[in-house]
């Protein structure tokens, strides 16, 4: 391995020897993950640093098969006796329930040998935490209210290097180094008595020089405008059947949760049932939407949140393609579900820290660009609604029917955006969403956000985004 | 095994040599989980976690870091040089002096459990070989924190927790789901949680399958509904939410009239039934149980001694190093028998149960959530129809909401699951049609 990013203390070998450990226990299967995040944290209420320091979480994990049944467990130390004790822990575990377990498998699989990093400009670890201050201190007093008055914004910084050494018993070996910065916020605003939130989310993998890349400034500026815009001039939202414009955040959004969620295997096998849910991809296959839409999630989109070359059971990354000219295409698979169902795992497999099992994950979920500019969306449409961004959305369990509540929205008339409407409902079914999809612009755009799932809950970077895209003659308000 | 308190005190010591102010909460935690999916063990954890927390002030710039004990010397040298680059911030209260005192609430049997990995035991706890379509979760675990704080805090919560939930299927859109949450491996816990969920599920099997039409409705709400809902009522008292813009309590005063008169919510942290059982916050204050909003009236905000400080008033106890937190919650019960819940709604809807609640406002309360499970029609008191969850949605304003709580059950289930994160003992919970809800269709 190439890197070398261990602790102090730690000895790559004694991961070895704990999966060796394992077999020789009786495991058919073994990984060790030594799991490492760290990085700092700082938030600013109201252009005030209210708090701020380092934070750093690690352990190895450790994931065993013992006459089908799966066992794991963690510890937050990585000396040999930890490990081995962790091992012992798993095998125990998974040997104590096999009489009721599901029989698990791995797939098999070509597993990697291989380590990577991502390249960083401005290197957050080596970045001063005065540089940091200052920066979003900055970015926060340049923010400057129209008519309305900013109450509050809060702005919370934080990067988050993680580095990943994997083993696996049967020959896959990874060691990977992503780091990532992200800025979340909320900014709450009022005029004339009435009142109004926006939230969102900035970030990527990557060093410090993403929030410029990536415009942070910008974006806080254009959430404010738009909390300008829905308080002083937004008026009663429509209600009926009409043509929809939705911008990419929403999209990205509602590909998330309609297409991405309901696509993981696990979901599919019910691995879920009781917490996240299941997925109308239990019975519904073929044509879920129009020709013009395509949905893919990839991993290997350089500088996203969800990034990663490898996944955490070794298997190699790839772009997996979800919908396919309206078609449901593939399901995101880690090892176990790829064996159940017969195929081979696509890598989507990932674990949020050391405490937490390897399960199906989306990367980044996005739609395939299309060839038409916003204004031609538009200039379809005769009687119609802008949603150009959220901030109310939820999805049903079988992710059959989403709601996406517009903050900034706009009437369109006579193929022009008009006056601006406020808090516009989109209450859709999955299929009605997609097949009334008619034109595709070509302005991709990616938003970053934090995906929950599994138990206990682990929290994953992801982005999710697309183009603009125009829907025909949906039910709106 | 290591001693948290011994933990902290050793680190407590190098910091205070340095920095004006200091406090170190070490956690051990020993935990083991089985998670079951239709009818079978799908992956059983365990997990031995040393936590570490450090919190130091200097001339005013908060530093706060978490990590594990094994690393904390990385946070320790880092806190150096970090400190000094921060601002003074305007949240900045000196620790306080400490008030609350230690406590242990352990089962020697759910510890004796932790201790011999009785993975078998939770399996059967969840019904996994009851041949039945059972999906869910059962964890026990035990909490040794300590805190030392440059105030003279020294203070140990040793808690040992039993939780988790079940859901059970009877056809594909049918379920019922239930959860529990206690100190004490109270099996009986368990067991009702599985009647619960398999009673939801086959009732609605029993009934015709009719779609809802859209509109106001007076609702009951059961403990798995009404928990996660005024779980946000109390988030919202918070005074760090009001601080941040995100609480629809922003703007209320002591004596206000927010809520029904049949509604009380109280943050429990002393109520020892429940997991997050604590005497002591993370500055060492003593916790106490406070009816934020009693008989409807809004009481007090949530705080700790810099959120006191910034919106006036004293700490309540809820500290929080930055910011206050919630640890237990109570909903106080009503008059009504569980028996006569369908007598007291006359004719409405029954929701079981519900996730996804999100916010178009946080300022003004107003959301929707998404039923999932079975919900039922009811009609001259009892229940007539069954819709499964997922084909409905329930949208208001929780400001609203509140104030149309019209009755309560005595009976009440400690809930704790994915969607319900602080333990809370809640009743059932009707809401008039004075709750401005409507029910949606998806």
């Amino acid at each position: 391995m190439a890197l070398s990013w261990y602790p102090e203390g730690f000895d790559p070998l004694d991961l070895r020897q704990a999966v060796e450990k394992a077999l020789e226990l009786g495991a058919s299967y073994a990984e060790a993950r030594l799991h490492i995040k760290f990085g700092e944290g700082l938030s600013l209420l109201n252009d005030n640093v209210i708090g701020g320091g380092p934070r750093f979480s690690g352990g190895v994990a450790v994931r065993v098969i013992v006459d089908g049944s799966l066992g794991f467990a963690s510890t937050s130390s990585w000396d040999k006796g930890s490990v081995l004790d962790a091992v012992e822990r798993a095998v125990k575990s998974a040997r104590s329930l096999a009489r009721l377990s599901g029989k698990v498998t791995m797939s098999e699989e070509r597993l990697g040998r291989a380590s990577y990093e991502v390249k960083v400009r401005v290197k957050p670890w080596d970045t001063s935490f005065e540089d940091k201050v200052n920066f979003l201190l900055e970015v926060s007093k340049s923010l400057e209210p129209g008519k309305a008055s900013l109450d509050s914004k809060l702005i919370a910084y934080r990067d988050d290097t993680e580095y990943k050494y994997l083993v696996t018993s049967d020959g896959g070996e990874v060691e990977s180094l992503v780091p990532r910065v992200e800025v979340f916020y909320n900014m709450a605003a009022s005029y004339e008595g009435s009142r109004a939130n926006k939230w969102g989310e900035v970030g990527g993998s990557g060093g410090f020089e993403l929030l410029d890349e990536l415009g942070l400034k910008g974006r806080l500026e254009e959430d404010l405008q738009s909390l300008e815009v829905a308080l002083t001039r937004g008026e009663k939202p429509p209600k009926g059947v009409m043509d929809v414009v939705i911008s990419p955040e929403i999209v990205g959004l509602a590909l998330h949760e309609s297409i991405g969620h309901p696509s993981e295997a696990d979901r599919v096998l019910g691995r879920e049932a009781a917490q996240a849910g299941r997925s109308y991809r239990e019975y519904i296959g073929g044509r879920i939407g129009s020709e013009v839409v395509t949905v893919i999630d990839d991993p290997t989109v350089p500088g996203s949140s969800g990034f990663y070359l490898y996944d955490d059971e070794a298997v190699p990354a790839r772009p997996r393609i979800l919908i396919d000219k309206g078609l449901l295409a593939e399901l995101l698979h880690n090892r176990e579900t790829a064996a159940v169902m017969g195929v081979r795992s696509n890598a989507a497999a990932r674990a949020s820290s050391f405490r937490g099992e390897p399960i199906v994950r989306m990367a980044t979920t996005y739609m395939a660009p299309g060839d038409y500019t916003f204004d031609e969306l538009v200039e379809g449409i005769q009687e119609g609604v802008y949603l150009k961004n959220y901030m109310e959305w939820n999805i049903d369990e079988w992710r059959l029917t989403a709601r996406y509540v517009g903050l900034e929205a706009y009437l369109i008339k006579g193929g022009k955006v008009e006056r601006p409407v406020r808090n516009v409902v989109l209450q859709i079914p999955t299929q009605d969403f997609y097949s009334r999809i008619d034109a595709v612009a070509k302005d991709l755009r990616f938003y970053p956000g934090l995906c929950g799932k599994g138990e206990p809950m682990q929290p994953l970077p992801v982005w999710m985004g697309g183009p603009h895209v125009r829907l025909r003659g949906v039910r709106v308000g | 095994m290591r001693d948290p308190l011994g933990e902290a005190e050793r680190l407590l010591e190098r910091l205070s040599k340095k920095f004006d102010e200091a406090a170190v909460k070490v956690s051990i935690v020993d935990s083991v989980m089985v998670k079951a999916s239709r009818g079978s063990v799908s992956v059983v954890q365990s997990w031995r976690d040393e936590d570490a927390d450090v919190y130091i002030a200097k001339g005013g710039r908060i530093y706060v870091a978490s990590t594990q004990l094994p690393s904390v010397e990385r946070v320790i040298k880092a806190a150096e040089t970090i400190v000094e680059r921060l601002q003074p911030s305007k949240l900045y209260a000196p620790l306080p002096e400490p008030s609350g005192e230690s406590c242990m609430k352990v089962d020697p049997q759910l510890e004796k459990s932790v201790e011999e990995r009785d993975y078998a035991k939770l399996a059967a706890l969840l019904g996994v070989d009851s041949g039945l379509d059972v999906s869910g979760m059962t964890m026990i675990y035990i909490v040794r924190e300590a805190l030392a704080t440059s105030k003279g805090a020294r203070l140990s919560r040793t808690v040992s927790g039993f939780e988790g939930y079940v859901r059970v299927f009877k056809e594909r859109e049918v379920s019922g789901q239930w959860s529990w949450a206690s100190t004490s491996l109270d099996e009986g816990l368990a067991k009702t949680a599985f009647e619960k969920a398999e009673g939801i599920a086959g009732e609605c099997v029993s009934l015709p399958r009719e779609p809802l039409g859209e509109g106001s409705y007076r609702l009951l709400f059961s403990p798995m509904t009404a928990s996660q809902l005024l779980e946000y009522v109390a988030s919202s008292a918070l005074a760090g939410s009001v601080i941040t813009g995100s609480s629809f309590l922003a703007g209320s005063k002591p004596g206000d009239a927010v809520a029904s008169e049949a509604l009380t919510i109280v943050s429990t942290p002393r109520d020892q039934d429940l997991p997050g059982y604590a005497t002591f916050d993370d500055e060492g204050v003593a916790a106490r149980d406070i009816a934020f909003i009693d008989g409807g009236v809004f009481k007090t905000l949530l705080h700790n001694t810099k959120t006191a400080k910034v919106l006036g008033g004293e700490s309540t106890g809820n500290g929080g190093w930055i910011f206050p937190r919630l640890f237990n919650l109570e909903v106080k019960p009503g008059d009504l028998s569980e028996d006569e819940v369908f007598e007291a709604l006359g004719s409405g809807v029954y929701i079981t149960n519900n996730w996804y609640t999100r916010f178009q406002n946080f300022l003004e309360g107003t959301f929707s959530t998404v039923p999932r499970d079975a919900a039922f029609t009811v009609k001259g008191g009892r229940p007539v129809a069954c819709v499964p969850g997922f084909k409905i949605r329930v949208e208001g304003s929780l400001k609203t909401m509140i104030k149309g709580v019209e009755a309560l059950t005595r009976e009440r289930y400690r809930i704790k699951w994915w969607e319900v994160e602080t333990p809370t003992k809640s009743p059932y919970m009707i809401v008039s049609e004075n709750g401005g809800l409507r029910v949606r269709r998806a």
